[in-house]
């Protein structure tokens, strides 16, 4: 990696560990980077523990998401989905543990996925892509066993409501739509664009963002970050962010947003914007949380630099992990 | 008791002495029959003791009488009665008899004296006769061991062994059944042959000697009249010159430059050595082409340098003179001020050496690169400068100045060798001396003193010494960079005069990168220095990425199409092609963008400035910067074609229609625009 290759980097998904104490990271080269977050994190650590523990090419193209099951890493490269071992990871080995490819219909070109979710009842792993349609695998097997079509456009981002088994998905077409994962029907088609509270026309209809948590669902993208209410599918608060949002969480009481702009926003449910805390990439891709371990609690935003900040308190960046 | 004074006949002498003996002198003295009273003749007979028996009777007789006068005395008899006078009478005896006794004992101590000096003289007499005799003992002694000591000459004289002798003498000097006896003989005998062989040899070197002369005088003859024959041969060599040229084999030529070429310092002439001997591997494939594609001469004053090595036990000489000169006029006027001699002290550690190698290398089209290499003296380093000939005229591009500045040509060559500063390290402390901050100053007075040309004039500095192989090593990669460098350099050159027309010249070849209409146009190819181009927004990412030297070229290109207006900074190794340019967008449209703000504009950076293998074309590579330029424009049209389509359509008619074909608008989260090209179907895909 030449100092060219790292100024043209950007990192699009990240995915910790089951135990909490490493980060997988997934850049635009197909590389994903395993960073022990225990060195980076403990009182001795050095410049060489701001660096990846293990670096390897994973995909041939961009590896827009990363999921972690109990035991395994989950990258969806072009077109396919690649597990690896969380144990051989940690052991810096690097042979996937399996392979699979949803079927596509065209041919031309290969369709990116943008967004993988599992199902915890029915252990089914949701994916979302290019080819405007989701595809359900079950994990088990490994067989695709259902599409769920729709969507005019391509899918940017999923959400599962555990409580309903209600699977959300956001596109490009600009649609929020609601389906329901024992029978693999559509439930609810919202259309953000078309609510004028929500509505940026000068940015576009896309949603890049959705987050819910349990009545609750946050929304962004061309439109505004909008919080919405959904049993009586409305908007109640519009976040004024400048950019376009392309990741959100609940956390507490809090809403943490990142997008375009170099800067992690702090959000109250009221609507307001209570802190931006600048960063180092000049636009933010992907925001985690890790919540599993308490010793290494800490959040990690990455977007377009070759570099990962890590915030020990959520309030200011401590530190940078780099590729 | 009475004294018997014996009368005895003593015919001898009369014993007259200093002692007290009473002697009677006869009457005649010379008689034989004299009656002598002889007292000592008479002492032989006493016996002493006898004598010391009768001196104490007589003593006590003595006491006796006197007591009895006493008596008589005392009894009142009258003085001088008979029994008195009879007594004092007896008296008187006895006291005469006490008188001889006396002097009887006087005689005998006398006697006994007497008889010891006697022996004692003896005594001394045979003592003196025994050292006499001892002294001589010694004396003969000494002489014995002397003797004895005694080296002969004859025994530092080598002689050859017995049994060598024995063999070689002849008979009558060795003479064996004499000496094999007698050893004194033998040792004659050996000294004589020896006398004889010393005799002989003498004579034979009296006759080497001669022939020697001989012989001498002969050689001198012959050096003569070898030397009469050199006028003749220079005759020979001038009138062969024109069948030299004809026949292209220079050999006088090359004899004058090796007669030169020693007074060459030791790197310019391992340099020179090395050149030639690259010059004549890869030039030639005929010989009776000349084309080398490198030659190398020697340029420079010869005398100067011839001075430079002599001996300098007259300059010292000369330095104690002058010294003194100047003491006594420092006294007179005053001395140069402390900035002239500082001035002077400077000029002298940076004096180069009177001759200088001047290295032509030829490239393919026709152009020449002139490197003339210098060696100062006192710093031990070489340095170079350089001068472009070409075959057609360069001008026409402004924007091209800087590229073939001879200050600026060779920079970089190896990365990171910038000939700004010298490489030897000892010559800091020589600076220091003369106060000399940056060598920098000097670097376009002496040449640049760049690393490589310390390696091929075999200077390497963590070792000592100059050493040839280094030379070698380094000859052959360098001379092919150079040529890069060189062809590099006027590639550029003709290109930038086309894009300073506004006409991005793209070859045959690769033609196939780009699709065949190409609306976006470049407008405007500038060169930026250093300042102008750090001071610029959106290029402080690459700042800080290192990416930036000041040693780099940078341009500014400008890309129109309708309303849209795209600034490209763009940042030119000096070692292009070998680096890639790179190019930091701002767009203008609608408002500013730049890589920075905007995802997609982030990607044409990356469309442009990653792809090497595609856009360098084909080797060696010199369209890389045209191509570049061109994608650049073929990713705006991409860019504005489908950014109007993406946003809502309320803004009425399209500036750009779409004309580009692409399978999808957007990709990803961060919806990236298809830049990728794809020949020879002839739509766009994402990477």
């Amino acid at each position: 990696m030449g100092p060219v290759e790292l100024l043209h980097m950007s990192v699009f998904s990240q995915s910790f560990s089951p135990c909490g104490r490493f980060l997988a990271a997934g850049n635009n080269y197909g590389e994903i980077a395993v960073f022990s977050l225990s060195a980076a994190l403990s009182p001795d650590a050095s410049q060489a523990s701001q660096k990846p523990i293990l670096n390897f090419t994973a995909h041939d193209g961009p590896v827009f998401s990363l999921l972690s099951t109990d035991t395994h890493l989950l990258s969806a490269g072009n077109g396919e989905i690649s597990a690896w071992s969380w144990a051989e990871l940690i052991k810096k080995s690097t042979k996937a543990a399996w392979t699979r490819k949803p079927s596509y219909e065209t041919s031309l070109e290969i369709p990116e996925i943008n967004a993988m979710i599992i199902n915890p009842k029915d252990n089914s792993l949701i994916v979302g892509g290019g080819d405007n349609n989701i595809h359900i695998m079950d994990m088990e097997t490994g067989i695709f066993k259902s599409v769920l079509k729709g969507h005019t456009d391509y899918i940017h981002c999923l959400c599962f409501k555990e409580r309903e088994e209600e699977i959300l998905s956001g596109g490009e077409d600009g649609a929020v739509r609601i389906w329901d994962s024992r029978t693999n029907r559509p439930v609810h088609c919202i259309e953000v664009f078309k609510y004028e509270e929500c509505a940026r026309p000068q940015f576009g209809k896309w949603i890049s963002c959705l987050a819910t948590d349990s009545d609750w669902m946050l929304c962004g993208g061309g439109p505004s970050l909008s919080l919405w209410h959904l049993r009586s599918m409305s908007p109640t608060s519009v976040f004024p962010l400048p950019g376009c949002q392309r990741e959100a969480v609940f956390y507490q009481d809090l809403i943490m947003s990142v997008g375009e702009g170099p800067h992690v926003s702090h959000c109250l449910h009221g609507g307001t914007v209570k802190a931006q805390i600048p960063c180092t990439p000049s636009s933010l891709n992907t925001l985690a949380l890790n919540l599993k371990n308490t010793e290494h609690r800490v959040m990690t935003v990455g977007g377009s630099s070759h570099q990962i900040d890590v915030f020990t308190n959520f309030s200011y960046r401590a530190f940078s992990l780099s590729f | 008791m009475s004294s018997d004074a014996v009368k005895k006949r003593k015919p001898k002498v009369i014993r007259n002495e200093a002692g007290t003996p009473e002697t009677k002198r006869g009457r005649a003295e010379g008689e034989q029959d004299v009656l002598v009273y002889n007292e000592e003749v008479e002492l032989e007979g006493r016996d002493p003791q006898q004598d010391y028996m009768l001196y104490k009777d007589t003593c006590a007789a003595l006491a006796k009488l006197m007591a009895e006068i006493q008596e008589l005395k005392s009894g009142g008899a009258k003085v001088g009665s008979v029994e008195m006078e009879e007594r004092r009478r007896q008296c008187s005896v006895h006291f005469i008899t006490l008188k001889k006794l006396n002097r009887l004992a006087h005689m005998r101590l006398k006697k006994g004296r007497d008889q010891t000096h006697e022996a004692k003289q003896r005594v001394d007499v045979l003592h003196l006769q025994l050292q006499n005799l001892l002294y001589e003992v010694m004396h003969l002694q000494k002489e014995i061991s002397k003797c004895l000591e005694f080296k002969s000459q004859h025994e530092e004289i080598e002689l050859v062994s017995e049994e060598e002798f024995f063999q070689e003498a002849p008979a009558e000097i060795s003479r064996p059944h004499v000496t094999r006896d007698d050893h004194h003989q033998l040792t004659l005998a050996r000294l004589d042959w020896e006398l004889e062989q010393r005799k002989r040899l003498a004579e034979q070197y009296k006759m080497s000697l001669a022939r020697k002369e001989k012989i001498h005088k002969a050689i001198e003859q012959k050096r003569e009249y070898l030397s009469s024959l050199q006028p003749g041969l220079q005759n020979i060599m001038q009138a062969s010159l024109p069948v030299q040229e004809c026949l292209s084999m220079p050999f006088e030529q090359m004899q004058k430059q090796a007669e030169v070429a020693r007074h060459l310092p030791p790197p310019l002439y391992v340099l020179l050595v090395q050149a030639a001997a690259y010059g004549q591997a890869c030039g030639k494939t005929h010989i009776f082409t000349l084309n080398k594609t490198l030659s190398a001469s020697i340029s420079g004053d010869v005398d100067e340098a011839k001075a430079l090595s002599r001996p300098p036990e007259d300059s010292q000489d000369d330095e104690s003179d002058s010294d003194a000169e100047e003491e006594q006029q420092n006294t007179k006027r005053r001395r140069a001020s402390v900035g002239v001699q500082l001035d002077d002290k400077r000029k002298e550690m940076l004096r180069r050496h009177p001759l200088s190698l001047c290295v032509d290398l030829k490239c393919k089209d026709g152009s020449v690169l002139h490197l003339f290499f210098y060696y100062l003296m006192n710093l031990n380093i070489l340095t170079v400068k350089t001068k472009v000939s070409t075959t057609t005229d360069l001008s026409g591009a402004v924007s091209a100045g800087e590229l073939l500045n001879s200050e600026s040509l060779l920079n970089c060559l190896y990365a990171s060798d910038h000939g700004q500063e010298t490489p030897n390290p000892t010559n800091r402390y020589q600076f220091d001396k003369v106060g000399i901050t940056t060598f920098a100053d000097y670097v376009s007075d002496l040449g640049h003193p760049y690393v490589w040309v310390q390696k091929l004039g075999g200077l390497q500095f963590s070792s000592d010494g100059a050493q040839v192989a280094l030379s070698a090593s380094h000859m052959e990669r360098t001379m092919k960079l150079l040529q890069g460098r060189l062809q590099a350099r006027l590639a550029l050159h003709k290109q930038f005069s086309s894009l300073e027309h506004s006409i991005i010249p793209i070859s045959g070849e690769c033609q196939h990168l780009f699709p065949a209409k190409v609306v976006s146009g470049l407008t405007r190819w500038t060169m930026m220095s250093y300042q102008e181009f750090t001071e610029l927004g959106f290029v402080q990412h690459v700042l800080k990425a290192g990416l930036l030297r000041e040693t780099d070229l940078f341009f500014m290109a400008v890309v129109e199409r309708g309303t849209a207006r795209l600034l490209a900074a763009v940042v030119v190794n000096p070692r292009y092609p070998e680096v890639m340019p790179l190019f930091s967008l701002s767009l203008h449209w609608k408002g500013e963008r730049s890589g920075r703000t905007e995802d997609n504009l982030r990607a044409m950076e990356s469309e442009v400035n990653m792809f090497r293998a595609e856009l360098q074309g084909p080797r060696p590579g010199l369209q890389l910067l045209t191509n570049q330029i061109q994608r650049l424009c073929v990713c705006l049209d991409v860019y504005l074609e489908t950014e109007s389509q993406v946003c809502d359509g309320s803004e009425g008619p399209k500036e750009f229609p779409r004309e580009k074909m692409c399978l999808r608008t957007a990709r990803g989260p961060s919806r990236l625009k298809p830049f990728k090209y794809n020949h020879p179907q002839g739509f766009f895909s994402h990477r």
